[in-house]
This record gives C-alpha cells, sequence and structure tokens, in this order.
C-alpha cells in the first residue's frame, strides 16, 4: 500500500501473546487487542486520526489472514457501518473505523439501523475524535450519536493498559446489552506512545478460516415495521439496564479515592492524564496517580450509571465535573441523577470549564484552579499553590501579549510540487480576466485553496460534496459556478451526489476534480483509479469512463502543471455556450507519493552509474525586485524570500530553497501571469555521458569567448 | 524518588523530522529503561503547518518502581516543560507565547533560521517577523537558551537538522541519559543511520554557545572614488559609490556622473535645511534603482554576467564537473519591446496597443536555454542594445519621470526633512516588471498627486503630508489590488476637509 506510513516492522508487534510486552503507538494497540478480542471481520474509512489504524491493518494482512480475519477498505463511512449487519445475525465479532464527527455523520444512517437492530456478535466503531487542535474538521462531540441511536460509548483513560482493555471490555459489554458500542480516541490518544503486556490473540469460533453454515432468518431483527416498534422498546426496556448493569458489575469506571472527601470531581476518561497534570500542578496529586481529591473516571461516558454517580457525589458539598465540547450532556445527566435521588451535592463544570473548544493541559489548569480556589473545604490550603498558578498563568499571558499577537500564522498549504498548486494558479490568473468566480470547495488538500496566498474557495460543505453544494446558487448566480472535487470525495459519494444529480437535473456547472491517485490528505491511502490496487494489482476503475457512463458529455482532462492550457481550458468551460455540466479532470499524481515512488529509483540509477537529470528552479537575485507576486500566486514552500544582497534594495528578494523537486510551477506562474525574467530552470546532468561533457565544455569554451570581456 | 517526570516538547514545521527527532528521544528512554510516553499533533504535517511532539520521561527505571506506574501527560502544561526544542525561530517565539517557555525550568534548543510563513513571504515589500523580537524573548523567558542557526551547520555537515538537534540535547544534558544511549536509538531505527550519527556527532560537539562560523564571507563594498569622498557627505558615501558602479555597468561614465551631477542639488537642499547626509543617502539609493531600470536590455546584461553560471551551480549544488543547463523565462509584452524602440516608433505604436487592448495581453513567450551557443548568442545581442539605450523611448520617459522626482524630493526638503524622506523613498513603489510595473507607477503617481502635489503647493500642512505619505506607502504595499491605499488616500482627504472646517 503507497500510504504515508508503513507499518509493516511495527505488525511483527501484533503476532506478542503472553508475557511479551508491546510498546508502540495506541492505534497499533488498538489494533492488537482487536486481535486479543476474537473479531471476525475490520474494516473503515481513513481519515486523521485512525488513518494509521486502516494503514495498520493493511499491512497487518498476514497475520488477519492467520486468524481468518476478513479486512475490508470501505467505500465510505455509510459502508462501513452497513458492514456491521454481520453482527446483527451471527455471533461475530467485527470492528470498524473513522474519522469523527464527519465520518459518524456519513455513516448515522447504517448506525440507526443497525443500532435499532440490535447485534449478537460484539461490535466496535473506534471513532477518531477529531476535535481541537490540529483538528482538520468542523468541531461538534460524537456522543450525540451515541445517546439518539442507543448506543455505548467508551472514553478510556489515555494509557494503553486501559485502552487496550477498554476494546476488549466493549466487545463484551456489546453482546451484554445487544448494542453496538463504539470507542472514542482523541488525536494524542491515537498517537500516544506506550507500553501494555500483551496476551494471546484470540481466533474467533467463525471466519474466513470457519465460516458459519447457515442463514439466520429473524424478522425482529430486521429494520421494518412493526419490528421497528419493539426495537425501540427493546432499547429501553432490556439493552440500556443490561450495559448499565455490566458496566457496574465489571468495573468499567474508575474510582480513585482521595483524603479530602468534601469535593470529587468526575472526568471523561480521556481528559484523566490532562487533569492529574493539573493537580500535580497545583501540589493535589502525585505522579502516581495518587490524588487528595477523589476522582470518578468515566471510561463509559454514555451510558452513565446513576448509581455510580449518586454514589461517588453523596455526601460532597461540590464535584466538578470536567467534560469536554459542547452541549454537556454529562453535567446535565448528573444533574438529573442527583436530582432524582435528592442529592445537593453543588455540581460545577461549565461555569469553569469553557463550553466550546479543547480541554488542554492549561485550560484544565485554568477550571481545576477556579474550582479548588473556590470549593476546597478549610481543611485543604490551596492558598499558595492556587497563587503560584495565577502567576504562571499571568506570565504566560504577558508572554503572549508581547509575541503572538502578530506571530506569523504557519497555514497548512500545499506540500511543495504539489499539483493542485498550479491548478488554483489558474484560477486566480484566469479571475483576472473574467473576474471572481463563486469556488464551491470539497474536503481534501485542495481544500487548503481557502487559505493564504490562494484565497480561492468560498464554502465547504463536506466530503466529496463540492459539486452538490452549489446546486442551489447555480441557477441563482451570475456567472458559472466552480466546484471542486477530489478523486478521494469522488469515490467517497461525489459520483451520485454531485455527478449524477447535476447530470439529472440537467445543471449549467463547471467541475474541477483534483485527481492525484490517493486519498493524500489522510495519508496516500489507494483508491478505486489509484493505478494499483494494495496488492500492486492494475486496475481499470477511471474516473473519466464513470463520467461517460454517467453521460457527461463535455470532459477535458488536463496536466496541472500545464498551466497554460489549464486557463484556456478553464476559460472555454466558464464562456461556451454549450449547456450541462463542463467537467475539467485536473490530473497530477501527489508530490509527496511521486517523490516516494521515484527517490530510490533516481538513487539506484545513481549508484549504477547511469545519466539522470535533476531540475530545480532558481530566481536571479539581482534581476528580481522584490515584489514576490510570484508567491501570492504560487506559495510554494520552496519558495521564499530572503536578504538582497544588493545593497541598494531593502526589501528580501525571491529565493527558491534546495527543497524544490523542480515541478516547474513557479516558472510556468511567473510566464503565464507575465511577472517577471528573474525565474530560472537549471537542468543537472548526473553521472554526464561523454557526449553531455564534451558538449558542455564546447559550449563553455565558445560563450567565455564571447563574453564581454572579449566582445 | 522524582516527583515529576522530565518533559520535553518538540516543535517543528512539517517535514522538518519532528517526528523521527522525537522518536529517537523516546527510543533513548526506552533503551535506558526509563518509562516514557509520547504523543504528537503531526496534524496536516508535510504541508507547512506546525507540528508538536510531547514527551515524558520520568528519570527512574521501570525495574526500581516496584510496579508501580507514573501517569504521564498528553499535554504540554504552561509552565512545566523542562526541555523545549524548536526546529525553527518563529517556532521558538511561538512556544514561548503558548507559555511552554519558563525562566524557572525551560531549558530551551532552537535553530534561529527562519522558514518563513506564507505571509511573510508574499508580502509585497519586507513582511518578515522582526528576529529582534524573537531574540528578546528568548533572553527573557528562557531558564538556559542555545540557539543558534543550526539549520547551516546541519547544511555544512550535508546532514538533517533533527539529527544535529538531538545531538545538541545530548550535549547540553537536558536529559538523564548519555551521549551513547542516543547513538543506540538512532542505529536502532535502521534508518539512514550514518548520515544521522554524523549529524549527532556535529550537534554534540558544537559550543555550548551554540555559535557556528558564519557561512558567508562578507561582500566587498566599491571603495568611494575620489569625486564621491570630495564632494558628499561621509554617511551617503558608501551608497553613492555603490550607486555609481552599479550605472557604470548599466550604461557608461557620462551616466554615473549624471547620477552624481543630479545628487549635488539633493545634498545642497539638505544642507541648506541643516540635515545630515540621510536624505541624500536614501534619494541616493532610490535614484540608482529608478536610473538602472529594468529593460529588456538590463534583464539581458545581468543573464549574462560573467559570475552567474558559477552562482547558479553553487545555488543547485551541482557537483563538479556535471554540466548544467540553464534554461531562462522570458515573456516581454508590447510595452518592453517599445521600450527599447526609439520614441518616434515607440509612442505610436504604444497608442495603437492601448487602442486595441493589446497591453498586458499581448506577449512574446521564450524559453531561451542561456547555456547553448544560440540561446548565448542572442542573449549577448540585447545585451548589446546598451548603447542604443539612450535613444530608445523608455529611456526619455525614465529621464523625465525622475527629474520631476527628484524636484519633488528638493522641493520638500525646504518645507521639512522628514517629508523629503518619505518623497525620496515613494520611489520604492516603482519596481518590478509587466503588471507589478504599472501597478507601483500607478499607485505612485496616485500618492504624488494627492499627497505630494498638495504638500508641495502648501495646501497640506508638510507635518501631516509626510505622515500620510509614509501611510499611503505602507497602504500601496499591504494588497496587490490597491483597496486599502484607496481607503487611506479618502481618510487623508477627509482629514483635510475637516480640519479645514
Amino acid at each position: 500500500m503507497a500510504t504515508e506510513r508503513s507499518f509493516r516492522k511495527e505488525v511483527e508487534l501484533l503476532r506478542l501473546g503472553d508475557g511479551g510486552t508491546f510498546q508502540g503507538e495506541g492505534i497499533l494497540a488498538v489494533t492488537k487487542a482487536l486481535l486479543q478480542s476474537g473479531v471476525s471481520y475490520v474494516g473503515g474509512y481513513q481519515g486523521a486520526p485512525i488513518s494509521h489504524l486502516m494503514d495498520v491493518l493493511s499491512d497487518a494482512e498476514p497475520v488477519l489472514d492467520e486468524l481468518g480475519i476478513h479486512f475490508e477498505v470501505c467505500g465510505n463511512e455509510a459502508a462501513a457501518a452497513a458492514m456491521l449487519a454481520a453482527s446483527v445475525n451471527y455471533p461475530l465479532r467485527g470492528a470498524v473505523t473513522w474519522k469523527s464527527v464527519v465520518g459518524t455523520n456519513v455513516a448515522s444512517d447504517g448506525l440507526s439501523n443497525l443500532a435499532s437492530a440490535g447485534v449478537m456478535g460484539g461490535v466496535l466503531i473506534v471513532v477518531g475524535e477529531d476535535y481541537g487542535e490540529g483538528a482538520s474538521i468542523i468541531q461538534e462531540r460524537s456522543h450525540a450519536f451515541a445517546m439518539k441511536s442507543a448506543m455505548c460509548l467508551l472514553d478510556p483513560r489515555p494509557n494503553l493498559p486501559t485502552i487496550v482493555r477498554m476494546v476488549e471490555e466493549g466487545f463484551r459489554l456489546s453482546e451484554a446489552s445487544n448494542m453496538p458500542a463504539m470507542l472514542e480516541l482523541r488525536i494524542r490518544a491515537c498517537h500516544v506512545y506506550g507500553r501494555f503486556p500483551a496476551r494471546d490473540n484470540v481466533a474467533a469460533a467463525f471466519s474466513r478460516n470457519n465460516p458459519i453454515a447457515e442463514a439466520d432468518f429473524d424478522f425482529s431483527r430486521v429494520c421494518l415495521p412493526p419490528a421497528t416498534y419493539s426495537q425501540e422498546k427493546h432499547k429501553i426496556e432490556h439493552r440500556l439496564p443490561a450495559a448499565i448493569r455490566y458496566i457496574a458489575e465489571h468495573g468499567l469506571n474508575e474510582h480513585f479515592d482521595g483524603d479530602v472527601g468534601e469535593i470529587g470531581i468526575v472526568v471523561q476518561g480521556g481528559i484523566y492524564n490532562t487533569l492529574m497534570r493539573s493537580l500535580n500542578q497545583l501540589g493535589l496529586a502525585d505522579v502516581f496517580g495518587d490524588s487528595r481529591i477523589p476522582i470518578f473516571a468515566l471510561n463509559v461516558t454514555y451510558p452513565l450509571v446513576p448509581d455510580e454517580i449518586a454514589g461517588f457525589c453523596a455526601g460532597k458539598s461540590a464535584v466538578l465535573i470536567v467534560e469536554e465540547g459542547q452541549p454537556a450532556y454529562i453535567e446535565d445527566a448528573v444533574h438529573a441523577i442527583l436530582r432524582k435521588a435528592d442529592i445537593n451535592t453543588r455540581i460545577v463544570g461549565k461555569d469553569v470549564l469553557p463550553l466550546a473548544g479543547e480541554y488542554t493541559s492549561e485550560t484544565v489548569l485554568r477550571g481545576v484552579r477556579s474550582f479548588v480556589g473556590t470549593h476546597a473545604p478549610a481543611s485543604l490550603d490551596v492558598a499558595d499553590a492556587v497563587a503560584r498558578v495565577d502567576g504562571l498563568l499571568a506570565d504566560k499571558d504577558r508572554a503572549r501579549a508581547a509575541l503572538f499577537d502578530d506571530l506569523p500564522l504557519r497555514t497548512p498549504g500545499f506540500c511543495t510540487g504539489c499539483p493542485e498548486r498550479p491548478l488554483f494558479s489558474a484560477i486566480k490568473i484566469l479571475e483576472r480576466e473574467l473576474g471572481p468566480a463563486h469556488v464551491s470547495a470539497d474536503i481534501g488538500c485542495h481544500t487548503f485553496a481557502s487559505l493564504p496566498p490562494f484565497n480561492v474557495g468560498n464554502t465547504v460543505m463536506g466530503y466529496g460534496l463540492g459539486l452538490a453544494s452549489s446546486a442551489g446558487l447555480a441557477g441563482n448566480f451570475g456567472k458559472r459556478v466552480v466546484s471542486i472535487m477530489g478523486d478521494g470525495g469522488f469515490w467517497h459519494n461525489g459520483m451520485v451526489s454531485g455527478v449524477a444529480a447535476a447530470q439529472a437535473n440537467n445543471s449549467d456547472q463547471v467541475l474541477l476534480v483534483v485527481n492525484n491517485g490517493y486519498t493524500s490528505a489522510t495519508g496516500w491511502q489507494l483508491l478505486p483509479s489509484s493505478r494499483q490496487d494494495r496488492h500492486g494489482r492494475q486496475r481499470d476503475m477511471s474516473i473519466e469512463k464513470a463520467m461517460k457512463g454517467l453521460g457527461v458529455r463535455w470532459i477535458r482532462t488536463v496536466r496541472t502543471y500545464s498551466i497554460a492550457r489549464m486557463i484556456d481550458t478553464l476559460r472555454e468551460a466558464m464562456t461556451t455556450a454549450e449547456n450541462g455540466l463542463k467537467v475539467i479532470i485536473a490530473d497530477g499524481e501527489c508530490m509527496l507519493a511521486r517523490q516516494r515512488r521515484i527517490r530510490p529509483e533516481v538513487a539506484k540509477r545513481l549508484s549504477e552509474g547511469k545519466r539522470d537529470v535533476r531540475v530545480r528552479f532558481g530566481v536571479d537575485e539581482d534581476v528580481c525586485t522584490g515584489d514576490h507576486s510570484c508567491i501570492r500566486l504560487s506559495g510554494c514552500p520552496s519558495l521564499t524570500v530572503k536578504d538582497s544582497a544588493d545593497p541598494l534594495r531593502t526589501d528580501p528578494v525571491a529565493h527558491v530553497n534546495n527543497d524544490c523537486v523542480g515541478c516547474g510551477v513557479c516558472g510556468e506562474v511567473s510566464h503565464a501571469a507575465v511577472l517577471c525574467p528573474s525565474f530560472f530552470e537549471a537542468r543537472i546532468i548526473r553521472n554526464p555521458g561523454l557526449w553531455d561533457r564534451l558538449l558542455a565544455a564546447f559550449r563553455a569554451r565558445v560563450i567565455s569567448l564571447m563574453a564581454p570581456g572579449h566582445g | 524518588m522524582a516527583d515529576r517526570p522530565v518533559t520535553i516538547l518538540v516543535s517543528a514545521i512539517g517535514g522538518e523530522g519532528g517526528g523521527v527527532l522525537a522518536g529517537w528521544i523516546v527510543g533513548a528512554a526506552r533503551i535506558a529503561g526509563y518509562p516514557v510516553q509520547s504523543t504528537s499533533i503531526p496534524g496536516v504535517a508535510q504541508r507547512t503547518g506546525a507540528t508538536t511532539y510531547y514527551i515524558e520521561v520520568f528519570p527512574v527505571p521501570v525495574s526500581e518502581l516496584g510496579g508501580r506506574e507514573p501517569v504521564m501527560g498528553i499535554y504540554p502544561g504552561i509552565g512545566d516543560i523542562d526541555v523545549m526544542i524548536a526546529s525553527e525561530f518563529a517556532e521558538a517565539g511561538r512556544a514561548i507565547a503558548n507559555g511552554f517557555v519558563t525562566p524557572d525550568r525551560t531549558m530551551l534548543i532552537a535553530s534561529t533560521h527562519r522558514v518563513y510563513a506564507i505571509n511573510e513571504r508574499g508580502a509585497m515589500g519586507d513582511g518578515r517577523f522582526d528576529p529582534a523580537r524573537l531574540e528578546t524573548a528568548v533572553a527573557e523567558r528562557a531558564r538556559e537558551a542555545f540557539v543558534a542557526d543550526f539549520r547551516d551547520a546541519a547544511e555544512r555537515e550535508g546532514v538533517s537538522l533533527n539529527a544535529v538537534l538531538l545531538g545538541v540535547l545530548a550535549a547540553r544534558g537536558g536529559l538523564p541519559m548519555e551521549p551513547e544511549i542516543y547513538r543506540q536509538a538512532i542505529e536502532e531505527t535502521g534508518v539512514a543511520v550514518t548520515p544521522n550519527l554524523k549529524g549527532f556527532e556535529a550537534g554534540l560537539a558544537l559550543s555550548p554557545d551554540g555559535r557556528t562560523a558564519p557561512s558567508t564571507a562578507e561582500r566587498q563594498a566599491p571603495a568611494p572614488e575620489t569625486g564621491i569622498r570630495e564632494d558628499f557627505p561621509e554617511t551617503a558615501q558608501d551608497i553613492l559609490a555603490e550607486g555609481a558602479a552599479r550605472l557604470l555597468s548599466y550604461q557608461d561614465r557620462r551616466y554615473a556622473d549624471r547620477y552624481l551631477d543630479r545628487l549635488s542639488a539633493v545634498r545642497d537642499a539638505e544642507a541648506a535645511a541643516g540635515g545630515d547626509g540621510t536624505l541624500l543617502l536614501e534619494t541616493g539609493r532610490q535614484l540608482a534603482l529608478r536610473m538602472s531600470y529594468e529593460d529588456v536590455i538590463r534583464v539581458a546584461q545581468l543573464k549574462i554576467a560573467p559570475d552567474r553560471m558559477a552562482r547558479i551551480r553553487e545555488e543547485v549544488r551541482a557537483a563538479d564537473g556535471d554540466p548544467v543547463i540553464v534554461i531562462d523565462y522570458f515573456k516581454p509584452g508590447i510595452e518592453e519591446l517599445c521600450s527599447v524602440l526609439p520614441p518616434a516608433l515607440a509612442v505610436p505604436v504604444m497608442a495603437l496597443a492601448r487602442r486595441r487592448g493589446w497591453i498586458g495581453r499581448a506577449h512574446l513567450g521564450m524559453r531561451i536555454n542561456a547555456t547553448s551557443i544560440s540561446g548565448y548568442l542572442r542573449l549577448r545581442l540585447l545585451a548589446s542594445l546598451r548603447g542604443w539605450r539612450r535613444r530608445s523611448w523608455r529611456f526619455a520617459e525614465e529621464q523625465k519621470q525622475i527629474d520631476g522626482w527628484l524636484d519633488d524630493v528638493v522641493g520638500a526638503a525646504r518645507l521639512s526633512l522628514p517629508l523629503a524622506h518619505e518623497v525620496a523613498s515613494l520611489a520604492g513603489l516603482i519596481k518590478g516588471y509587466g503588471d507589478t510595473f504599472r501597478r507601483g507607477a500607478e499607485n505612485y503617481a496616485r500618492i504624488r498627486a494627492r499627497l505630494v502635489a498638495a504638500a508641495l503647493s502648501g495646501q497640506m500642512p508638510a507635518t501631516t503630508a509626510a505622515d500620510a505619505v509614509a501611510n499611503a506607502k505602507a497602504a500601496a504595499l499591504a494588497d496587490p489590488d490597491g483597496n486599502r491605499l484607496e481607503l487611506v488616500l479618502d481618510a487623508v482627504d477627509s482629514d483635510v476637509a475637516s480640519a479645514a472646517e
């Protein structure tokens, strides 16, 4: 598989058995836990922060094969959710994964039906909660899905032994309650490096090695009235009580006692370590987790166990709820539980902690400081610690004010040599002629075009939805609306929700399909239209053929690096009298993937003494006048600025650094936009042949004779 | 027993190998037998965004903990970082602003090189963040700081920056591991072991102040000629010598003399106003640039400059003996072509082009192989038009514009030296080629007409005008569409109007 990261070496860790110690990343630990749980099938759809889970599974196919586990790369998250249907009628354990909340949104139709039918085999959905710093999507909680569909939601403390235990318990909880279980992992937990004692892998009773012999038909498991009515009742009368019983009996939530019993803290498992560091900074806990304030860590955040909550809060004057994100479902539920139990403990939560946004170390520290500052009993003297932390926070605010207000933002952009850059350069250059276009952007690396320097992309509505999101505006806008869609988005759903719908509605629009061969933004997973599948087999599923099959008549395929041709094609699409959908397939292989592919080839050629031409671009700094238009129309990371060596010029000059991969876009842009003659292309001939050397020597000799000094 | 883990935060820019660096540190701690945890926000790693890696090492071996497990944090805490490693200087600033570098605790290791953010690079003038502010912050916030251009050190060794940073960390001893353990961690990965060990040793050997030798020799400035030494104040002599030398190579001795002649009026006006030569310096700098305006002849001159190929070979790191072919991108438009024609021809052609809307649309795209004989010959031929330049349309136009501008500078000097200085530096707007040149010239003309002219004719007080010109110049460089400039000019108009009421 051509992914960003290969886990071939780490996969050996998946074979560890009893007595072994696993050391590695969280996401790999989850994989190991799945194998220890006896799953029969796994699948999912890639996306940070769980992309690597898909990559690990893909690289682990030999191990999966031994255990008879089926691995499916699903077409999208809805397909992944639907795949779990295998566990409705049969005692098969299965797990799928995706990025949340967006993946859960896509999956929710399947999830609702799955959760209504209920499961016989344990089902675990590993959701990568992409919330907060580093997240690339809209900010919402996945929690609501668990509540509305009656699924269990696990949120383990972010250390590998607990994560692994919760994976294993998740299956048992799912089977005990007939509810699907979701395991929520935040970004940092996915990437956490740690260790846990391994156990033997478990082969499932039924798997590819021992298939189920007979089909089961049970109408009560079919999502059709009247079964759906009884399923809804079953959730309340049987499944939720069973889940609550299992959680309590098996101690899935953890109570850490402390000597200051007057107050307490209820925390989502995933936030536990951050809370402990805050308590440590306040002198209220030691490094081994011994806290003076009792803590109740919720490794299962839905459903809550009312008796546990009431038991923990009873007799305390105040309890802090540390719950990330909004709405404050847990805090509200605790209020309701205490009210019903007639317990009058003061609940503190979103009044000292923010409703929205990630609970970083600083956020939690501020919240806990505020809680203990107000609610610490007289026996607990926190004045010194609070003063120290206040000093720290004030100090930090000063440092921030001194620098951060105008410290340059480092927004993500296209990589050096990215084939998508020239596409947006072409759009920018054409805008000078046709005026600004309305561009419906999509999800993918190309979304970065909405950021400087391009600022192209007016709306982003979801993965594969670029074209669909133009439907309402297209008829109401004075110019043709331009939609963007990546090859990833096309196969995810854009072919149907966008192209087929536009065709069926005879919509007069322009669609740019960014075809780089991979789902690049998630780490170069392969697509149906990639040149090979993950087993190295050639495939014949092109986007162009699919478009033709859908009856699109106006299709042009243009190499993105040919900026002039792209501009001409785009101009034609925008201005042609021809009605209907006009599709430009903007072709160019992801440069990072390409570099990865060809770098070893080049190294091999060079070591064998074979001729190789390396292309690089450069700027003549005495010709550059320091306006930097070239940078504003390109944004290439290797096209930067440096001090001018010319004492007469004070502005920095453009400069191409050594990361340049020679794609030529800077020169092409400069040429197409008529910027300046500063750019040059240098072709460095390595391992030159005799002819190369003779020609170069001859030319150099003749040129030196013609040089001004001689003329 | 230790009461807290040693905390390490690594911040890097996607593609700089921050993850590999964090991996080595984790590996070393594991080899040494310490409990270690790390996590990261690789985010959109290859895509120029900032990335951070957070590591905690508990400085007591697992074997001595008797089964107890320290609770390790997954977020860096403010005021809680023992070792901060920043692979780039603005990222060091970001760490400081985020509260991760504190005087009581943090050892900071940072490379002082800059990787400019897009808004710094894309600015129309100089948009770079002031490094002095970063230096001050480092001095104020770090318990101890080891900052130097480690990238430069890495490049000179031909190794990667992250390996050098690991060596610096090992040398500075921020963690309870000996250098040998780090070497084992590098070897254990099995990836690029030899160059990474080399980089590690290079970092280990750097002196404690982190200083590295300057990489490039100081450029030799031309010595001021006798005429300049005798006739002009010392403050301006170096720049004037530079300017005169530039124009000698651009055109001829006569042209260089004309440069100094022109400046004598500015010198006298400044002296009369009691100035110290800074106006002369700025005017001399701008005048040299304006007089060496970039026409096709100039570009050809620069492209066949004798030292160019050596400079390119060094820049693209061509190995000795490897042939380098250099292809230049040219796309002159009607204006550029007319600029070398005599006025009698150029004026009607330009008029026609304007009527037909060819300006900015019709171009002659050329890619010339400057290393081929025919390509070089074409450039040589263009460059040899130098003597002809004096008779060209553009030459006449430029001289007219320059004289008008110098008159403004001299006139402004009589009113106020700060105003004169602003008028002189306003010429900096006029630069570049094609659209860029047109846009700059238009902006200059707008500011000249609405502010400079008003000040010179006494309609606007000189002090107001000096500020207004400075603001307008900054606004003209704020966006390529001239939106900000229009706002600023309108604001000045309304200020003047309300002051008049």
